[in-house]
């Protein structure tokens, strides 16, 4: 079980290189992360760095063609910023797409019962980014939260995954694995639910399949 | 005026921060206020009003937070949000939680750069080279106040 940051932006989109950036990690008690950009696999000091990318479209049809592109297909993990409910419901069906984003930029029913349960069968993610809670202050934060407590009562019932990230862009946004069991206690998630969040890109990376029989 | 008896008194609680990025100077009462910002922002006024946050010691990179007992684990979560102490960008760290000042000063291992000193160009701006143990350099804007700075590694600057 490898414990991981979902989502950071490194040097050049932030003000730490990638290699300082796992080296923090490192003593913050993360196993891996996700870094947005062309930085290849790499491994610095025992953390594994993946490969992430994020799709922002307006349509579908943008989505399927850029899933297309080779550097989206060179990436071991794809986002996808979430939009309206059709949307999000479209995106959650779609296999190529690893994990929802922003979905505290979205409306209270963007993210529904029907997109949850679609999610939980075709292994797509949604992100819960710890960025709104540490950045936003008053009515946006109050939103985020209550945002996050409504995917969270659906990740209970229909089972989809959930990751954690710290969308960090500097070292001075990337938060220990026990200060992120603290933030993520404010919209009532329990410290094993944190931990199972924590380590899902492990498994999005490398989905559960039956046992194959070698002759 | 007699001080009340033990059983009679509040309990506290001491949380250790360590202040990032290292060599950040910090005013004692400018973090108070921006803990008190935090931790206010988050949990309201009646929640912090029993809590009673204090910053109790700021020096060496190093922050100790007072709090009452039960409250620890709330304060930490809002000092988790702090990301500003006055005009200067910083992040507190928790080390670790206590009932004595004395355990978290065993605590404490200041972080002081290395000797080797240099400078490098970034963007056509000159910046201080600031090496730390663990591979860490700091890339400080050359400059009076509210510096830029950026987070290197040894194997960054190797590269470039």
């Amino acid at each position: 079980m490898k414990i991981t940051d979902a989502r950071i932006f490194p040097y050049p989109a932030g003000d730490s290189t990638v290699a300082r950036m796992a080296i923090e990690a490192g003593e913050l008690g993360f196993d891996s992360l996700v870094a947005i950009g062309d930085v290849g696999h790499q491994s610095f000091q025992g953390v594994e760095i993946l490969q992430g990318t994020i799709i922002t479209a307006q349509s579908i049809r943008e989505v399927l063609r850029d899933l297309r592109d080779p550097a989206v297909r060179r990436a071991d993990v794809v986002y996808v910023d979430a939009g309206d409910l059709p949307f999000n419901r479209a995106l959650a069906s779609i296999n190529e797409v690893n994990v929802i984003s922003k979905i505290h930029t979205t409306r209270q029913n963007a993210f529904d019962h029907v997109a949850a349960r679609t999610a939980a069968e075709r292994g797509v993610a949604v992100e819960i980014s710890l960025a709104p809670l540490i950045n936003l202050r008053g009515v946006k934060r109050q939103r985020a939260l209550n945002r996050y407590a409504d995917i969270l009562a659906l990740h209970r019932r229909y089972g989809f995954m959930l990751t954690i990230s710290s969308a960090a862009r500097s070292i001075l946004d990337q938060r220990s694995v026990r200060e992120i069991r603290g933030l993520c206690e404010l919209f009532g998630m329990t410290g094993a639910e944190v931990n199972e969040a924590l380590s899902s890109v492990g498994r999005i990376i490398e989905p559960f399949s039956p046992v194959g029989v070698v002759r | 005026m007699r001080p009340r008896p033990p059983a009679m008194r509040t309990k506290k609680r001491y949380i250790l921060v360590r202040i990032i990025p290292s060599g950040a100077t910090v005013d004692q009462k400018q973090l108070y206020l921006s803990v008190i910002e935090a931790a206010t922002s988050l949990f309201g006024d009646a929640a912090v009003g029993l809590a009673q946050p204090a910053a109790v010691y700021c020096d060496e990179g190093y922050a100790v937070i007072r709090c009452r007992r039960g409250t620890e684990r709330d304060i930490a979560a809002a000092l988790a949000t702090v990301t500003a102490v006055g005009d200067d960008r910083v992040s507190l760290r928790t080390v670790a939680t206590s009932g004595t000042i004395r355990a978290l000063r065993r605590r404490m291992k200041p972080i002081r750069p290395r000797p080797e000193e240099g400078e490098m160009v970034v963007g056509g701006t000159v910046y201080a080279v600031c090496r730390y143990p663990g591979q860490k350099v700091d890339l400080i804007e050359k400059g009076i106040k509210h510096q830029k700075r950026f987070f290197f590694s040894e194997l960054d600057l190797e590269e470039r």
